[in-house]
């Protein structure tokens, strides 16, 4: 038996999907896969990367003190009980964020160097340029133990008419994560499409059927590379790079289908029900993808989550916490202290959704500890303070749990001006990435772990 | 200037008027433009040292770029010498003139990039592939946009992601059509939603209910009406939940008896399910008039109290009762929580769907027939799907899936099968258009019929072409002009053209973020979803009936009509339209006539709780007047509305804004423009005051044109700017039917379209046919860069 909830807007005529769309009750309210297959000693590194638009208030969110003695400023409150894993970092920057001879579009530069640290072109669309992200980097390493190399969260609506940001294309403020420099990996904003993703959409949860399903989607894909290769001869290059992207995907899920074939084996069963629809508040909504979040490292469905907990100049009003204006108008505050209070409130609410999240690693049981000892996770924004769109000293705290290799409780100041991918390069290594660089690297950052 | 004679005579043969007419000019550009303009200064860099303006048509990037200024008065600055108006008509009209002769003689058509259907289009596909009306696009992940459209080929990217959901969308599809009788029951369950407003500003918020639906009798109140699939013939039993009393803390169950049902057989299909309450005969049928009639954005409000629902409970399929229920009000409102639909059980059959009719062109009667009959339903899916001739090569590895299918279970299993395969396939999901083996790079090429076929179809109904296309295109038939101009007309007329308004309309008035804005309520007590969604249904219908009827195009801004039903004529305070049906409504007050009076534009141009000046103003500059302002400068910190002491006009703070020279060169553009239409708040109801001080909708542009509110904008715009209006407007109908961006190449095009459209009065029609006639879209440019023969 199968449930499926709608909210039915008045005069809309629901076109009823009937079976298609229809999700699992009993017995598939549980996901039927498993979890962990953990060596013991040596737990997988889970990594996430969360991502708040338009800066943060620095004075609330930057202790004064470096070192250990640091205090928590009211932005990070929400950070406070997982003091020992957290490290706050300062004066690192995405020099290519900032214009560079290419005018106004801090946001959108903000959003495609975070993780990239890469330069993006300024175009409206049709030859859109950064780089491979950090996440995307782990994503190819780590998630060749997994089915997904790494999921794409998040939770706002991508813009869908004019334009974006001072003529870049809205790819560059709709995501954080690029698989290469000209594919953007989109963000997914559905917690049901998610779960679906995760766990599948069939209407039971038996092995044999779903294996069956999985050998049909094999033959399938098999056509396709086919046909793809027939198509491919005496195109343009625009073209066949369409086609690449294709063949590409094809191959990542030919992959992943491989992977859930090696797993269906061993199963464990999370409990968690399907979700329906998209939450209406901001809270509700990220609490239930870090639900999903939580569920995806602990089935070891993915290792490398990317989590844009808004668009890159995101506009969204935050009424449920009495501030209705937008996001984005309130961080050009002008030193207007009504306007800087109400970001502040902004940001701290955010830092509180990313706070529940490490709580639920930090009860999450996981091999020989929990989630959150093998976790990973940098929360952050490209830009400092949103009044004036700089992209130096940018507002990153690192939380790690014990297996992780980093010494928490501390605020780590660096040299000003350093990259924030050596930062970035670091965190690989500390995965077990190997990369030497990434984006405009100089080196790794020294002290995470300790001095 | 002897030299240049020969290139002449190759061009255009009109050596007498046009030799001299080039000295003349380059003489104009030394003595104007050169100044800032060379080698060594290079103004915004641009210089126009060395090139020969005998022959524009060889540096038309820049010949392009010299016209668009100098044609819209930017050029040369106002500070700095110019010559009269008479010779600078003539320079404009001079590099017109031989631009689209060069052009002519040479066009440049374009390489558009391959291109990916996008969720519109997948979900018009299906439905025109296999009469399957189930919108399974909106199960893909968004789309990105760029240039202002979505249907980009350059843009539209393919991810893993979207890969999968190709294939599970794909699937779900496929077992729908063909009507897969192993499917297992399902619940869907559906929430009336509450449409509620306050009968005063900040008042108690009341349900509305009125008729909801076309679908129900038109003595209901209120309820729901879906069109539901209904998957195979077979049981179906509906639920209705009812209010019981509270349930106890912790508990959500609530008591049987409160649950009504009905198990009944019901055919396979797309079904209208209706649950609503009749209207107890004591009711009048007509609602009293609500306020004043001059009313205005809630100022008027309800009159009474809504009708409250009554006892009777009517439950219909396809519009027959099939059973009306007595519930009694037990004090928490009468209406039901929830309506869901289970089933199938006792599946009879797959049942005979147009679906089904569509796919299964012929039934084998024995097993020998199988085989040739399964070809031949896949090669007719198959020449629909990949829209043009279906091959042996094709066919081969379809017929594979056929097989596979057929062993696991029997004929229409394999059908569904190949089905499948045939939608994932990059011949289904990618408009790929070739060039023509041996053409040399970058020569120019007609598209072949069916790739002409598929641009016709793409453009106006945003789906497949349909057979009668598809066979012109057999025949040879489609690139005769005559043909092409009946099949246009043909299109336009089909329903399916409505995708045409939703998608180019959509976007290009913005309508699709209607959706996701969140207008604060405390701001705007007045605003609800009922509101949002007849914002967006007027400015369809009203767009839809100036394609529909052949107007000007000018009519998007000055037409007198508009479509309203009685909520939104409520809101703009139009007297006499009653009932929730949307009607053709004339509007006497100019401020309201036009896209630029409607609550649609005026609520996506504003921010969440307030209007914004300057987003409105940079609408009107960007798809009106084609000359969007430059992004700000960095660092520029946005408007404070009141002020920093709170005690500033909107205007005055924005004026205080301005006197800041840098941002003044392009807000004494936007906001004039915005100001005019102050009148509207921010979900467009008409105000004359804003925080206690009176509107003041006067505004001046920089070139001293004045006018004054939303009446005197409108006014200017068609009178003074009505050629950058006309020409954005083809501008933007030009990206959206190529799906690319526009280049300078393709200025001369434009310019002919205009020109061809104006000898039809300008209307969006003609446009059409224009655009459609043009080298752009018949032909294309061979690509420069190919990959390698393999």
């Amino acid at each position: 038996m199968i449930v499926t909830k709608k909210a039915l807007a008045r005069r809309t005529f629901l076109r009823g999907f009937g079976t298609v769309l229809a999700l699992p009750l009993l017995d598939s309210m549980i996901p039927a896969f498993s979890a962990t297959r953990l060596t013991p000693g040596k737990p997988a590194i889970r990594m996430a990367f969360c991502y708040v638009p338009n800066g943060i208030i620095q004075k609330d969110w930057l202790p004064t003190a470096d070192g250990a003695n640091f205090e928590f400023m009211p932005t990070m409150k929400a950070l406070e009980p997982f003091r020992d894993k957290v490290v706050v970092l300062s004066n690192l920057a995405q020099i290519n964020g900032r214009a560079l001879g290419d005018g106004a579009g801090d946001h959108a530069r903000a959003g495609a160097t975070w993780l990239t640290g890469v330069h993006p072109k300024k175009t409206e669309g049709a030859d859109i340029h950064a780089g491979i992200s950090a996440d995307q980097v782990a994503a190819k390493v780590l998630g060749q133990q997994t089915q997904f190399g790494s999921l794409e969260i998040g939770l706002e609506e991508p813009y869908l008419a004019g334009g974006c940001d001072s003529g870049y294309s809205c790819a560059y403020t709709n995501t954080i994560s690029w698989r290469g420099p000209t594919s953007p990996n989109p963000m997914q904003i559905s917690p049901r499409a998610i779960f679906e993703r995760l766990f599948g959409d069939g209407e039971t949860t038996d092995p044999a059927a779903r294996i069956k399903r999985m050998q049909q989607d094999k033959s399938i894909l098999d056509y396709v590379r086919g046909d793809v290769a027939r198509l491919e001869p005496g195109l343009g290059v625009r073209d066949k790079s369409k086609l690449d992207e294709y063949l590409e995907s094809i191959r990542d899920i030919e992959r992943r289908i491989q992977k859930a074939e090696e797993q269906s084996a061993t199963m464990k069963l999370p409990v968690m029900e399907r979700p329906v629809g998209i939450p209406e508040t901001f809270e509700e909504h990220a609490k239930l993808m870090s639900d999903l979040m939580v569920i995806a490292f602990q089935t070891d469905m993915t290792r490398v989550v990317t989590f844009m907990m808004a668009r890159e100049g995101s506009n969204r009003s935050y009424r449920e916490i009495g501030v209705p204006d937008g996001h984005h108008s309130v961080t050009h505050h002008q030193n207007d202290p009504v306007k800087i209070s109400k970001t502040q409130q902004i940001d701290q609410h955010h830092v509180k959704s990313f706070a529940y999240l490490v709580k639920r690693l930090n009860e999450t049981q996981d091999g020989d500890g929990t989630l959150l000892d093998h976790t990973m996770l940098l929360y952050g924004s490209s830009i400092r303070d949103g009044n004036v769109h700089d992209h130096h000293d940018l507002p990153l705290v690192l939380v790690g749990g014990k297996s992780v290799d980093i010494k928490g409780g501390r605020h780590l100041r660096y040299k000003p001006e350093t990259p924030m991918n050596n930062l970035l390069l670091t965190m690989l290594d500390k995965s077990g990435v190997p990369a030497e660089t990434l984006g405009d690297s100089t080196g790794k950052v020294d002290q995470l772990s300790g001095v | 200037m002897s030299k240049i004679i020969p290139v002449l005579l190759i061009v255009s043969g009109s050596i007498c008027s046009a030799a001299p007419q080039a000295a003349e000019q380059t003489a104009l550009v030394a003595k104007y433009c050169a100044g800032c303009h060379n080698d060594k200064v290079k103004t915004a860099g641009l210089s126009l040292e060395g090139l020969d303006l005998s022959k524009p048509g060889n540096d038309a990037d820049v010949w392009e770029k010299v016209l668009r200024k100098v044609s819209a008065n930017q050029m040369p600055p106002t500070n700095l010498p110019h010559p009269d108006e008479a010779t600078r008509k003539a320079f404009t009209a001079y590099l017109q003139t031989e631009l689209d002769r060069a052009a002519s003689a040479h066009p440049n058509p374009g390489h558009p990039t391959i291109h990916r259907l996008n969720r519109a289009e997948y979900s018009n596909a299906i439905r025109d592939l296999l009469a399957l009306d189930v919108q399974p696009g909106s199960n893909l992940p968004p789309d990105d946009s760029g240039y202002g459209f979505d249907n980009i080929g350059d843009v539209l990217s393919l991810s893993p992601v979207l890969i999968e959901k190709y294939m599970s969308v794909g699937r779900m599809v496929a077992r729908l059509a063909v009507g897969d009788t192993d499917v297992k029951p399902v619940v869907d369950t559906f929430s009336p939603v509450k449409e509620v407003r306050a009968a005063s500003k900040g008042g108690p918020k009341v349900p509305r209910n009125e008729r909801i639906s076309d679908d129900l009798p038109f003595d209901s109140a209120g309820g729901l009406a879906i069109h539901y699939t209904f998957p195979v013939d077979g049981e179906y039993v509906f639920k209705i939940k009812m209010p019981g009393a509270p349930a106890p803390v912790g508990d959500t169950i609530v008591p049987a008896s409160n649950n009504l049902e009905l198990r009944v057989p019901v055919k396979a299909g797309v079904r209208s399910v209706g649950l609503t309450f009749m209207r107890s005969s004591a009711v009048p049928e007509i609602l009293p008039v609500f306020g004043n009639g001059r009313g205005g954005g809630g100022g008027g409000g309800r009159g009474g109290a809504a009708p409250p629902l009554t006892g009777h409970l009517d439950l219909r399929l396809d519009g027959v009762r099939l059973k009306l229920y007595d519930v009694p009000d037990n004090g928490n409102g009468g209406n039901f929580t929830e309506f869901s639909i289970a089933g199938p059980y006792n599946v009879q059959g797959a049942g005979d769907t147009p679906s089904r009719e569509k796919i299964f062109v012929c039934k084998p009667a024995a097993a020998s027939q199988e085989d040739g009959c399964a070809r031949k339903i896949i090669s007719t899916l198959g020449r629909r799907a990949f829209r043009r001739p279906f091959t042996e090569t094709d066919l081969k590895p379809l017929m594979a899936f056929y097989t596979t299918g057929r062993k696991e279970k029997d004929f229409d299993n394999g059908i569904e099968m190949a089905l499948r395969a045939m939608l994932v396939s990059p011949d289904f999901l990618f408009r790929m258009e070739r060039d023509p083996a041996g053409s040399a790079p970058g020569s120019v090429h007609r598209v072949n019929d069916y790739e002409l076929a598929s641009r016709l179809s793409f453009f106006l109904w945003s789906s497949i072409p349909d057979d009668e296309l598809l066979s012109l295109a057999d025949q040879g038939k489609l690139r005769d002009p005559k043909v092409i101009e009946k099949q246009v007309a043909r299109l336009l007329e089909d329903p399916k053209s409505s995708a045409f308004t939703s998608n180019f309309a959509g976007q290009y008035l913005y309508l699709r973020n209607l959706a996701s804005l969140k207008p604060d309520p405390d701001v705007f007590p007045d605003f609800d979803n009922n509101l949002r969604q007849s914002f967006e249904k007027e400015t369809q219908l009203f767009f839809n009936a100036i394609v529909r009827e052949n107007r000007p195009v000018t009519d998007l801004l000055d037409a007198k009509f508009t479509y309203l039903n009685q909520h939104l004529a409520e809101f703009y305070g139009v007297p006499g339209v009653y009932g929730p049906q949307f009607r053709r409504v004339e509007i006497t007050d100019p401020n309201r006539q036009g896209v630029l009076g409607q609550g649609s534009l005026l609520m996506v141009t504003s921010y969440p709780n307030r209007t914004s000046v300057v987003q409105r103003g940079k609408w009107v500059l960007e798809n009106l007047l084609g000359t969007p302002p430059p992004p700000p400068p960095p660092n520029v910190p946005s408007l404070d509305p009141h002020g920093k002491d709170g005690k500033l006009s909107m205007r005055q703070a924005m004026e205080m804004h301005r006197a800041n020279p840098v941002c003044a060169t392009c807000h004494s553009r936007m906001d004039p423009i915005g100001f005019a239409l102050e009148n509207f708040d921010g979900i467009g109801a008409w105000r004359d005051e804003d925080n206690g001080s009176k509107i003041d909708s006067s505004g001046k542009l920089p070139d001293g044109a004045a006018f004054n509110g939303a009446a005197g904008l409108r006014t200017l715009l068609l009178t003074q700017h009505r050629d950058e209006f006309i020409s954005t407007f083809t501008e933007k109908l030009m990206i959206y039917a190529l799906g690319r961006g526009l280049e300078s190449y393709d200025r001369p095009a434009i310019r002919t379209i205009m020109r061809d459209a104006l000898k039809d009065n300008t209307t969006i029609p003609s446009l059409i046919r224009a655009i459609i006639a043009s080298p752009q879209f018949q032909m294309r440019k061979t690509t420069d860069l190919r990959s390698k023969e393999s």
